[in-house]
């Protein structure tokens, strides 16, 4: 399988948040009006604007005391839900040269509420008038040969971009380096998305959509029925 | 007008939604048309040191040439041997700073007991500001000190500021401090 | 910076204590992490688990203000366990030195103390000289004078039994961090240290890192790559505007600002030429009078004359014994002493100790001018809360500077890279460079004075003024003035040099007046060659170690590691074969060298080896520490405030009544000077205010905040002050996360959103529960608009190091309430 991925190395992510600001700072997004809710995380969720969101998490694993960071943002699914879901490629579609699952100004037109339900990640967010949005992989860079804002932006190596197969080795290369100091240590739905996720401990523990939920999973049966009466009711739609 | 990243995926998906739905059935082949074109492809590039924390991180600062001339985007330089094009939040948001409608671009003028700032102009706030610093200092001028030494200083003006500044502004600032006899100098690295 | 930023990716053991790297200078960890990938232990030491402790293979927590105890039992665990570099410490410092009879300490006090004045009389700590004046040594470091001895001595109390009571970090921590860092002492192992404010913003801010400079010492890893004493400096040109000195009491190029009994320009020199009479001893501050004589022709170009002892006479000078800092400043000012104040790229009404007594003593002043790119708290102080401007007599003059990246000019970072920035856009609106408002107020002042004269106009009239093109502010100019310049024809070592042409290096400056240089430390940076700073070369130095010799240009001399000659063996031959800095490859014949060649880094001084292949000693060779007096590093520090060795003693607000430390019967650092205005208050050991604070910041925002305050999408990542408690603290007040509560110090008080977290435990120390909380110095009330949030610097006190008088801003006292 060709096309791009990304390969987020959560051991060693600092959480500098470089990489949440350069998301808007690449996508022109407006800030969030927040408030300190006890916790550094901001802001509480992801939204319309805020594609990307660095979780906190402190959790005391084995009695020592850990403060995970999980970046969170699409995982451009090898076979987007979403996509499927959606049926609709004027709104939610496939770029061919790297796999990006792409949002357009069409998602407008969709059932938001049942993209957002079957993302196994819940990852996109809709705009009042019901538009959709998440990240799109920064494609205008890629497509010109720069690196996704946030992968540029990051100092640690946390977070990587390349060639599929790059990005595989390079994840399973780190896996078992990262696995001598600990031994929980996983690589998150390699197979299934193109945002391979290496963590340390319990994906649960840093967010509960960190791993693809298994109600999601089950979803790809529904979205197996919908394709076949898709054409009918799009057509529907569109009339 | 700026063409924000949003608008241009409004363009573009316009264009991809067209040419999906021609034709029968739902063939994804047609959809390339989304943002080819960078925001940053026609502007002036200059480079740029973060102005936050001292590691001293490179950044590429891309400048519109035409319109308004104003920052499009500030991004790390991957060119940059330190950091390699990396920033963190603060240097990733360079172009906010740079950019923001919150910035003084006006001189300001408080009077005594005034609740307002008035706005005024470049020569009138430095003339005013000169003829303060030369009465004072010429007022509190300290030739001799108590044990009969020459001391030639003012501790009655009195200075504090800045690492914001860059190396050669330093340096005509301490001179210019001195040349009118503070020894109160101070600045961010007694903090 | 001893070494430099990518250099920490190749230390073997990095020691994170007195900063939290991953959060104030995040890029950082690029390095860190690399390092780490390569089998580098990480350690961090702090009160609180921070984003930095989330990557540390050790993490040790100790109660704030007790750092000299934590190394000061690490330094007796090298020692009791001979883990130093012998050959290092008795070749390199001066662990071999006979301290002087007088020396003593007794009760916490080191001899020569004047109780009444908190001063010590320096002249108690001298070395014992021989018949030349020369220290004497005993190299094998047995003499029981001899400053191994001494330090064995004083140490010998720092037992980790009673560290940890001390300090409340467990004695089984204590142990993991010891022998992590002091297996660096082996050859060819690298142990760095990164530290900032948490170490300097103490009463014993020098000391704390005096205590981790005797450690490297000890362990040899100063000069090496991937060691060094590395302070993380803050602010982007901090480094620079400390070179140019921007301070009371020292002139650029770290000269120091005349004393009043420097009577004449002979006397200034000196006093502060130093001598030495070991032939072996470099003793590079011998150049003074020719660095000095350089500045005054800068400052004042043909007006300085040898006849007029080149204007020396036109700068002004502070008396001997008095300081002149900050809260010096203020504490004038508070009194109603000072008339006017330049506030320029700063918002100090937020920044310094003790924001209350600033914020009224900015009302006492006739004038104010403020330069800044936003509003801040101090610019607009008298509309802040609590205050009523129709009693605020003070006029403010508010002036919009612009930002970095529309102007050119150079900065220079940690790691001493000056570095050159190029404009992008223009200034917004009617914002200006700061070096075109420097500029058009001394043409103002300078046209006054010409009209109306004044007493002493001569400094103001003669200031060397001519860095302008087409009207502007013209940084190319001022570049090559603090390069500086060959002020008539002449033969410098033997090399003709035309008038008006740039000076290629410090070593050809003169003190006859025939070279003029503003900075010395930066002669070298701006040459014939040209703009040294605004290099962009991609190639490494031959020893590959991420030198970068010619991207960007760093001081002195573009020598990327100092003290880089103790990096090798007597016979210049590097302790560490794989990661060197530098190496003596000079011909060799008959067991002699025989040619003179240093290879890598830009070497200290390009002496020959101290020794030959064969052994025997040379006699044109020099110490490596060329910057000292007498050639050697000093783990015995006699020019300090406060004593030789570093000392605990406990903050000036403490939890406790008594110094716990062993035959010390001080609370507090002896040489402490006090404040006394009416609102210098302090609460120590108070049952009002029982708990633990430091101040800190976030990785989201910058220093006091102003440039990251007015930035929504900064703003958006953290937009409240908070307090950070543990949840024993929290239960015990019946505190619950996210809630605004209170925090009082004897000072002030300011209104937190409560983040209640595993990362901060209560400790034990002495037998008793302590409490620590930490609030952020990064808020203020003019941004965000809500006017809601306000600086930590409102609970912090106005009390300094005694070398520094840098602010205790990391340790004091404070209650938590709900509100």
């Amino acid at each position: 399988m060709g096309g791009k991925s990304f390969f987020i190395d959560t051991s060693i992510c600092t959480a500098c948040r470089g990489c949440q600001v350069a998301c808007k700072q690449w996508h022109d997004l407006p800030a969030e009006k927040t408030i300190n809710r006890g916790t550094h995380e901001n802001p509480a969720d992801l939204s319309f604007d805020t594609y990307r969101l660095v979780r906190f998490r402190e959790v005391v694993v084995g009695g020592k005391l850990q403060w995970l960071f999980f970046p969170e943002q699409c995982r451009h699914c090898i076979e987007a839900p979403c996509l499927e879901t959606a049926g609709d490629p004027g709104a939610i579609y496939r770029d061919d040269k790297t796999g990006a699952i792409i949002f357009t100004a069409n998602t407008k037109r969709l059932n938001a509420d049942e993209i957002i339900e079957a993302c196994p990640y819940n990852i996109p967010r809709k705009a009042p008038d019901g538009t959709l949005a998440k990240c799109d992989m920064c494609i205008d860079r890629v497509e010109n040969g720069l690196l996704p804002a946030c992968v540029q932006t990051c100092p640690t190596g946390a977070m990587n971009f390349g060639d599929r197969n790059e990005m595989l080795a390079l994840a399973r290369q780190r896996l078992a380096i990262v696995k001598k100091k600990h031994p929980k240590a996983r690589l998150l739905d390699p197979d299934d998305v193109r945002v391979i996720c290496l963590v340390t401990e319990d994906p649960k523990l840093y967010h509960e959509f960190a791993v693809a939920s298994s109600l999601a999973f089950d979803i790809s049966r529904v979205v197996a029925l919908k394709r076949l009466i898709r054409p009918l009711t799009n057509l529907a739609a569109r009339l | 007008m700026r063409i924000t990243r949003r608008k241009f995926i409004q363009v573009s998906g316009a264009t991809a939604a067209g040419l999906a739905v021609s034709g029968l059935g739902f063939d994804l082949m047609p959809v390339k048309a989304h943002a080819q074109m960078l925001k940053t492809k026609y502007a002036k590039e200059t480079t740029t040191i973060c102005p936050y924390c001292a590691v001293g991180c490179g950044a590429i600062v891309h400048t519109s040439k035409k319109g308004d001339g104003r920052v499009i985007n500030i991004e790390g330089d991957p060119g940059h041997v330190i950091n390699r094009g990396a920033l963190c939040s603060k240097g990733a948001s360079l172009a906010q700073l740079t950019e923001n409608e919150n910035r003084l671009l006006e001189p300001m003028y408080r009077a005594p007991y005034a609740k307002e700032w008035k706005q005024v102009s470049w020569d009138w706030a430095l003339t005013e500001i000169a003829k303060r610093a030369k009465k004072d200092r010429d007022a509190t001028f300290i030739a001799k000190n108590a044990k009969g030494q020459v001391v030639n200083r003012t501790t009655a003006v009195v200075s504090g500021g800045s690492s914001a500044l860059d190396n050669e502004e330093c340096w005509i600032y301490q001179a210019l401090m001195r040349a009118l006899g503070l020894v109160y100098v101070e600045h961010q690295a007694r903090i | 910076m001893t070494n430099h930023w990518i250099d920490i990716g190749n230390s073997d053991c990095i020691l994170i204590m007195g900063s939290n790297a991953a959060e104030n200078h995040p890029i950082s960890f690029k390095y860190v992490t690399q390092a780490q990938m390569k089998g580098a232990k990480l350690i961090n030491v702090d009160p609180r688990f921070t984003r930095t402790s989330s990557k540390a293979d050790i993490f040790a927590r100790l109660r704030g203000g007790t750092d000299i105890p934590f190394l000061g039992g690490m330094i007796k665990y090298i020692l009791d366990n001979k883990l130093y570099n012998y050959e290092y410490v008795r070749h390199y410092t001066n662990a071999c030195f006979i301290v002087g009879k007088e020396f003593s300490f007794k009760n916490g006090v080191f001899s020569g103390y004047d109780p009444k004045n908190r001063k010590y009389d320096k002249k108690a700590w001298a070395f014992e000289m021989d018949a030349k004046g020369v220290p004497k040594m005993d190299r094998t470091l047995k003499d029981s004078r001899c400053v191994f001895q001494l330090l064995k001595k004083h140490y010998s109390r720092y037992n980790t039994k009673l560290v940890s009571q001390i300090t409340g970090t467990p004695e089984a921590d204590l142990l993991k961090v010891y022998k992590e860092y002091a297996a660096t002492g082996a050859t060819g192992k690298a142990g760095t240290i990164m530290y900032a404010m948490g170490w300097t913003q103490h009463t014993v801010g020098t000391q704390n890192i005096r205590t981790m400079a005797i450690i490297q010492l000890l362990l040899g890893n100063i000069g090496v790559a991937g060691g060094g004493v590395n302070a993380l400096r803050g602010e982007s040109n901090v480094q620079g505007s400390t070179d140019h000195c921007l301070l009371w009491h020292i002139w650029p190029g770290y000269l120091k600002s005349a004393r009043a009994s420097n009577v004449s320009l002979a006397a200034y020199m000196k006093k502060w030429t130093p001598k030495s009479n070991d032939p072996l001893s470099a003793n590079w501050w011998q150049n003074y009078p020719k660095y000095t004589v350089s500045l005054l022709k800068s400052f004042f170009g043909e007006k300085a004359t040898k006849e007029n002892d080149f204007g020396y006479d036109w700068l002004p000078r502070v008396d001997d014994g008095k300081t002149y800092s900050f809260l010096d400043m203020f504490d004038d000012m508070y009194r109603g002493k000072t008339k006017g104040m330049f506030c320029w790229g700063m918002n100090l009404c937020a920044s310094l100790a003790h924001g209350n007594k600033n914020r009224q003593a900015m009302g006492k002043l006739d004038w104010l001018v403020n330069v800044n790119i936003f509003d801040s708290e101090s610019a607009s102080f008298w509309r802040g809360p609590g205050m009523n401007p129709s009693t605020i007599k003070t006029e403010v003059f508010s002036l919009p500077c612009c930002v970095s990246v529309e102007k050119e000019g150079s900065i220079t970072n940690s790691g001493r890279w000056m570095q050159w920035r190029y404009q992008g856009p223009k200034p917004l609106g009617n914002s200006k460079s700061d070096g075109d408002i420097i500029m058009e107020l001394g043409f103002k002042l300078k046209e006054l004075y010409e009209k109306e004269g004044g007493p002493l106009p001569e400094p103001i009239l003669n200031l060397k003024w001519d860095y302008m093109t087409n009207g502007m502010y013209d940084p190319h100019k001022v570049a090559k003035e603090i390069n500086g310049y060959f002020l008539k024809d002449c033969t410098v070592k033997g090399k003709l040099c035309k008038k008006g042409t740039l000076v290629p290096s410090f070593a050809w400056l003169q003190a006859d007046g025939s070279t003029s240089s503003a900075n010395w430390l930066y002669c070298n940076s701006y040459t014939e060659k040209g703009n040294m700073s605004a290099r962009r070369g991609q190639e490494d130095a031959v020893n590959k170690i991420g030198l970068y010799p010619e991207f960007a240009w760093c001081w002195p001399v573009n020598r990327r590691i100092i003290y880089n000659r103790a990096s090798v063996d007597l016979k210049g031959q590097p302790f560490d074969k794989k990661d060197w800095v530098v190496k003596f490859v000079g011909d060799v014949k008959a067991g002699k060298y025989v040619s003179n060649k240093w290879i890598g880094d830009v070497p200290d001084g390009g002496w020959y080896p101290l020794q030959n292949p064969d052994g025997t000693a040379r006699e044109d060779a020099k110490y490596s520490y060329i910057m000292r007096k007498h050639g050697h590093a000093q783990i015995f520090g006699p020019g300090l405030a406060d004593g030789p060795f570093p000392e605990h003693y406990e903050p000036v607000e403490s939890p406790l009544t008594k110094n716990p430390m062993r035959n010390n019967d001080q609370m507090l650092n002896p040489a402490v000077s006090i404040f006394t205005s009416d609102m210098d208050v302090y609460a120590s050991a108070s049952a009002k205010y029982p708990i633990v604070c430091s101040t800190y910041r976030v990785s989201e925002h910058w220093q006091t905040g102003l440039m990251t305050r007015p930035q929504p999408w900064l703003l958006e990542l953290e937009p409240q002050v908070f307090v950070e408690m543990s949840e024993e603290l929290a239960k015990e007040k019946g505190i619950k996360n996210g809630e605004r509560v209170m925090v009082d110090s004897a000072r002030g008080s300011l209104a937190c959103t409560a983040i209640v977290t595993k990362r901060f435990e209560p400790f034990k120390i002495m037998g008793k529960t302590v409490h620590q909380v930490g609030v952020p110095w990064c808020f203020g009330w003019r941004w965000p608009e809500s006017g809601t949030e306000d600086s930590a610097n409102l609970l912090t006190p106005s009390i300094g190091d005694p070398n520094t008088k840098i602010p205790e801003t990391k340790t004091f006292m404070v209650n938590v309430r709900k509100k």
